[in-house]
C-alpha cells in the first residue's frame, strides 16, 4: 500500500513537470496551429541558461528560471517574427520542416557550445525529501510541481482577463476577424511564441534542477510535449496540466505493477485510448480543429 | 540496328571502365606510404559524449604512432591516417559508413562507440572481408555469431557487474547478504546483468529479481519503489550515465538506503557522474575497463600513467576509460599490421588473431571468438569526488571503503 501511495505521489509530481514542459507547446499549437518540433531544444536551452546563471552568479535555479524565461522569450519572439512568420500561412508540413530544422541547429549549436557532457544544476535542497509516514515527498520535485500549477493558473488568468490574453485567444479563433478588430496578428503571434518559449525555458530550469540534461535529451522532451498536448487536448489552457498528470500517473502505476520496460508502451496506450474515446483530447475543444484560417 | 548495338556495347564498356576506374582511383594502401584506418564515430546524437572520447583516443593513437616515425611494415615506415565519419549515434548509419569505407578500399576499421553500433558494423565487416578492432562493443552476443574479423580489446559485458560482485565478496566487511540488480533494457546492459547475477549466485549471495527500466530513462523511481520494500543490502545498476545518475538521485529522494550502498557499471568512472551528483556519489562502486593503475606497457604509449599524462596534456582532462579502450583498439591494429608485415586485410586479421602483447591497457590477447579475455576489469570507487581504483587489490590506489554509499 505504501508502495502504491509512493508511486502515485511520485507520478503526480513527475506529471506536473511534464505539464510545464508541454504547456507552451500546447499553447502555440492551439493558437497558431504550429507544431513546434524545437520545443525540446527550447527546454534544454532553458536548462543551460539556468545552469550558467547558477555557476557564474550562484543564482538559485528557482530564481534562475526567470532569467531562462526572459532569454527564451526574446529568442522565441525573434524566431517567430523573423522566421516562422514567413510561412505562417503555409501548409503545416512547412512549419514542421522549419521547426525541425531549427531543432537540429539548436541541438547541434548547444553540442558545440556546451559539449555533450551531462549536467545538473546543484542545490543544497532539491535532492532532499520530506517524510510523510513511509512516503517520501522529494522537495525539488514538489517545488517544480508548484511552479507548474502556478504557471498554468497564471496563464489561464492572463488569457481570460488581460487584453493581451484575449487578443491571443481571438487571433487563435479567427485571425481574419481579429485583424478586422484592429489586432496586430503578427505581433500577437510573436508574443505567443515568445511566451511559449519562455515557459519551455522555465521548465528547462526545473528539469536541470531535479534531473540531468545534455543536448541529446531535447528530442525526448519534444515527444513528451506532443503526447501530453494531444492527450490533454488543445484550446484549453488546462489541457497540458491534465495531460501531464495523466501521463505521470499512468507511467508510475505501469512501472509499479508491470515490468519497468513497459512504462512507455503504457503511456502511448493511454494516448490511444483517450483519442478513441475523446478525439479532441481530455479537455480539448473540438472547434479548434474546424476553425477558419483566413 | 547496328548503330544501337554499337552504342549499347560502347556504353557498357564505358560503365565497366568507370567502375574499374573508381575502384582503381580509391586509396589502396598497397605500395603507398600510409596505413589508412576508417572510423565511424558518434559525434552527434545521444552517444556524442562517449563518441567524442572515442575519437580522442583514436586521435592520440595517430599522433603518438606518427611521432614515433609511423608503423614499420615490411621495411617501410607507414604514416597512420585515420579517416572519421559521424554515425549520428545510429547503428544503421554506423554500418553504412563501414560499407562506404569499403567502397573507398579502406579495409581496416576502428569501431564506433557501444555494442549496438559495433554489432551492426561487425556484420558488414564480415561480409566485406574487412577487419575491425572493436573498442567499445562489449556485448557477448557480438561474439556468438561466428564472426572471424572482429576483435574486441575490451573485457566482455558479462564482466562489468561480475567484477563489482567479486570485489564485494572479497573485501566488504560485514559481508552483505542480498543483492538487487536494476538494469537498463538494452542488449549490453541485460548481458551485463546476466553476468552479475551468475557471479552473485556463485558467490552465495541471495539475488532479488532484477528490475528492468527503459534504456536511457531519467526516471527509475518505479524500480526503486519496488525495491524499497524488499530491503536489499546492495543495489547494483547495469546502466549508462543517465540511468546511473537517476538511481542515486532518486534513491536519495525516495529514501531507499541499502545498508551496503550502491554499485553501477559504466556510469561512476565518467567524471560527469561525481560532478553531477556531488556528495551523493561518495563511495559508490563502479566498474571500469581501464584505470591509470593498470599494469603493463608498450612502445608507443608507455605505461598507463604516461598515457594518462598524454591525454591530460592534449585534451586538458583526465582520461576516461573510453579514451583508453579506443587507443588500445587502434594499437591492436597497428601492432597487427606490423607483425603481419602487410596491410592486406587477411594477413592483418591472422596477425590480430595471434596477437599476445602487454600494453598500457593491460594484456591484449583474443580468444577464438575475438574477445579479449586476458585483461581483468577494474573496480573503482568514488572517494572525495574522484574515481579511484580499489580492486583488484594489486592495482588498488586506495582502500575499499564499505558500505558503498555516503555515510
Amino acid at each position: 500500500m505504501t508502495a502504491l501511495a509512493q508511486a502515485t505521489l511520485y507520478g503526480l509530481l513527475q506529471g506536473g513537470l511534464l505539464a510545464l514542459v508541454a504547456v507552451g507547446f500546447s499553447l502555440v499549437w492551439g493558437v497558431m496551429n504550429i507544431i513546434n518540433v524545437a520545443q525540446g531544444a527550447f527546454v534544454i536551452l532553458g536548462a543551460y541558461v539556468a545552469w550558467e546563471l547558477n555557476s557564474a552568479l550562484g543564482l538559485d535555479p528557482f530564481l534562475g528560471m526567470f532569467g531562462a524565461a526572459a532569454v527564451l522569450f526574446v529568442l522565441g519572439y525573434v524566431v517567430q517574427r523573423g522566421l516562422i512568420n514567413l510561412i505562417v500561412n503555409a501548409p503545416i508540413y512547412l512549419t514542421l520542416l522549419l521547426t525541425f530544422g531549427l531543432d537540429l541547429m539548436l541541438v547541434q549549436g548547444m553540442n558545440i557550445a556546451f559539449t555533450a557532457d551531462f549536467r545538473s544544476i546543484p542545490t543544497s535542497y532539491a535532492g532532499n525529501s520530506i517524510a510523510l509516514g513511509d512516503v517520501r515527498v522529494p522537495l525539488g520535485r514538489l517545488l517544480a510541481f508548484a511552479v507548474a500549477v502556478a504557471v498554468t493558473l497564471l496563464l489561464v488568468a492572463m488569457v481570460n482577463r488581460t487584453r493581451t490574453g484575449l487578443s491571443i485567444m481571438a487571433t487563435g479563433m479567427d485571425r481574419g476577424a481579429a485583424r478586422l478588430m484592429g489586432i496586430r496578428a503578427r505581433h500577437v503571434y510573436a508574443l505567443t511564441f515568445g511566451l511559449s518559449a519562455a515557459l519551455a525555458g522555465m521548465a528547462g530550469a526545473m528539469v536541470g534542477t531535479v534531473g540531468t540534461f545534455n543536448p541529446a535529451a531535447a528530442g525526448g522532451y519534444t515527444l513528451l510535449s506532443f503526447v501530453v498536448a494531444v492527450l490533454g487536448g488543445l484550446g484549453n489552457m488546462y489541457g497540458a496540466l491534465v495531460g501531464g498528470l495523466v501521463i505521470g500517473l499512468v507511467e508510475a502505476w505501469a512501472g509499479q505493477y508491470l515490468s519497468g520496460t513497459w512504462v512507455n508502451a503504457f503511456a502511448f496506450l493511454a494516448l490511444i485510448v483517450v483519442l478513441v474515446l475523446r478525439p479532441s483530447g481530455l479537455v480539448g475543444r473540438a472547434f479548434y480543429a474546424t476553425r477558419v484560417e483566413v | 540496328m547496328r548503330l544501337s548495338t554499337l552504342l549499347v556495347i560502347t556504353s557498357a564498356c564505358a560503365l565497366a571502365l568507370s567502375g574499374c576506374g573508381s575502384k582503381g582511383a580509391a586509396q589502396s594502401d598497397a605500395g603507398s606510404d600510409t596505413l589508412t584506418l576508417g572510423a565511424a564515430v558518434s559525434l552527434t546524437g545521444k552517444l556524442a559524449r562517449e563518441g567524442g572520447l572515442t575519437k580522442e583516443g583514436y586521435e592520440l593513437c595517430q599522433s603518438k604512432v606518427n611521432a614515433a616515425g609511423g608503423v614499420p611494415v615490411g621495411g617501410k615506415k607507414l604514416k597512420l591516417d585515420i579517416q572519421y565519419q559521424d554515425d549520428t549515434s545510429k547503428p544503421d548509419t554506423a554500418a553504412q559508413l563501414v560499407e562506404q569505407f569499403n567502397d573507398k578500399d579502406v579495409k581496416l576499421i576502428l569501431s564506433s562507440y557501444g555494442s549496438a553500433n559495433s554489432e551492426a558494423q561487425a556484420a558488414v565487416v564480415e561480409r566485406n572481408g574487412q577487419v575491425m578492432a572493436d573498442s567499445a562493443g562489449a556485448d557477448n552476443k557480438i561474439f556468438e555469431k561466428g564472426y572471424r574479423r572482429t576483435f574486441a580489446v575490451l573485457s566482455p559485458a558479462t564482466e562489468y557487474l561480475a567484477s563489482i560482485v567479486k570485489s564485494i565478496a572479497e573485501l566488504a566487511k560485514p559481508k552483505p547478504k542480498t543483492i538487487a540488480f536494476v538494469s537498463a533494457d538494452d542488449g549490453f546492459s541485460k548481458t551485463a546483468t546476466e553476468g552479475g547475477i551468475a557471479e552473485a549466485t556463485k558467490q552465495g549471495f541471495t539475488v532479488l529479481p532484477a528490475q528492468y527500466v527503459p534504456n536511457g530513462t531519467s526516471d527509475v523511481s518505479s524500480a526503486l519503489t519496488k525495491l524499497k520494500g524488499q530491503r536489499p543490502d546492495v543495489i547494483i545498476g547495469s546502466v549508462h550515465l543517465v540511468e546511473g545518475i537517476a538511481i542515486i538521485k532518486q534513491a536519495h529522494e525516495l529514501g531507499v538506503t541499502p545498508s551496503g550502498g550502491f554499485g553501477e557499471s559504466v556510469a561512476p568512472p565518467t567524471p560527469d557522474f561525481a560532478k553531477t551528483l556531488g556528495g551523493q556519489a561518495e563511495n559508490v562502486l563502479g566498474s571500469s575497463q581501464w584505470t591509470d593503475t593498470v599494469k603493463g606497457q608498450d612502445k608507443y604509449f608507455g605505461t598507463a600513467k604516461q598515457y594518462s599524462d598524454d591525454i591530460q596534456a592534449k585534451y586538458g582532462h583526465l582520461p576516461d576509460y573510453h579514451d583508453a579502450e579506443a587507443t588500445a583498439a587502434c594499437l591492436a591494429l597497428v601492432l597487427a599490421a606490423e607483425k603481419a608485415g602487410s596491410t592486406e586485410p587477411d594477413k592483418v586479421r591472422d596477425a590480430l588473431a595471434g596477437l599476445d602483447t602487454e600494453s598500457f591497457f593491460g594484456r591484449i590477447k583474443f580468444d577464438q571468438t575475438g574477445k579479449n579475455v586476458s585483461k581483468p576489469m577494474s573496480v573503482i570507487q568514488i572517494q572525495d569526488g574522484k574515481a579511484v581504483t580499489v580492486w583488484p587489490t594489486e592495482a588498488a590506489e586506495s582502500k575499499f571503503v564499505w558500505p558503498g554509499a555516503k555515510q
